[in-house]
């Protein structure tokens, strides 16, 4: 699934280990979801809406037509 | 299993694994010498004999354990396909062995060495997988 942490992770200036400690979660796992290799569950991309002030749709996108 | 993240769930598996193998050794050692000095029959032979194979069990329960503590979800994605590897591995060896038993009489396999195996296949999927998601 495609999404947008990276940018929104640069506008913040935060790195990927900023971004894990923020959500509890190893770097590997901000690593894993921003390259779209790994879906986070309902409750963790919550969480990074939450934590970007965003809807979870500005955040991801389904790939979907 | 491969611990990468330092958290709670993985030091408290670091733990029960390692005092499960200095338990297993421990009570192989003890279950051999009572066999060998006393003789051992009956009921408190069984029991004997399994008393090396229940740190075994333990350090299964902590598998199981470790996938329920852990908070981090990719990383348990990333233990279960290693787990994932470590079952279908094992079933894949013991079943042709199995066979080559039955048809081309090769040397018997001792069960003994399925969990072994189990976790060499589990080791061998660790950077495999891991390298999937750099």
């Amino acid at each position: 699934m495609k999404n947008r942490l990276k940018v929104l992770r640069a506008e913040r200036d935060w790195s990927q280990a900023d971004l894990a400690a923020r959500l509890e979660v190893s770097r590997q796992s901000v690593n894993a979801i921003e390259t779209g290799k790994f879906d986070p569950s309902l409750p963790l991309a919550f969480k990074l809406a939450r934590l970007f002030a965003r809807p979870i749709e500005e955040i991801f996108e389904d790939g979907e037509p | 299993m491969e611990c990468s993240t330092g958290n709670q769930a993985v030091r408290r598996f670091r733990y029960r694994c390692y005092a499960s193998a200095a338990l297993v050794i421990l009570f192989a050692f003890v279950a051999a010498a009572s066999f060998r000095l006393l003789h051992l029959h009956g009921v408190v032979a069984y029991l004997v004999a399994v008393l090396p194979a229940l740190p075994i069990l333990w350090a299964l329960i902590a598998v199981g354990q470790y996938l329920r503590e852990e908070t981090d979800e990719f990383q348990r994605a990333l233990h279960i396909e290693y787990l994932l590897w470590g079952i279908g591995g094992t079933l894949a060896v013991t079943t042709v062995w199995g066979y080559l038993e039955d048809f081309v009489q090769v040397r018997r396999f001792d069960l003994i060495y399925v969990y072994p195996i189990f976790w060499l296949f589990v080791a061998i999927a660790m950077p495999v997988v891991r390298r999937r998601y750099r």
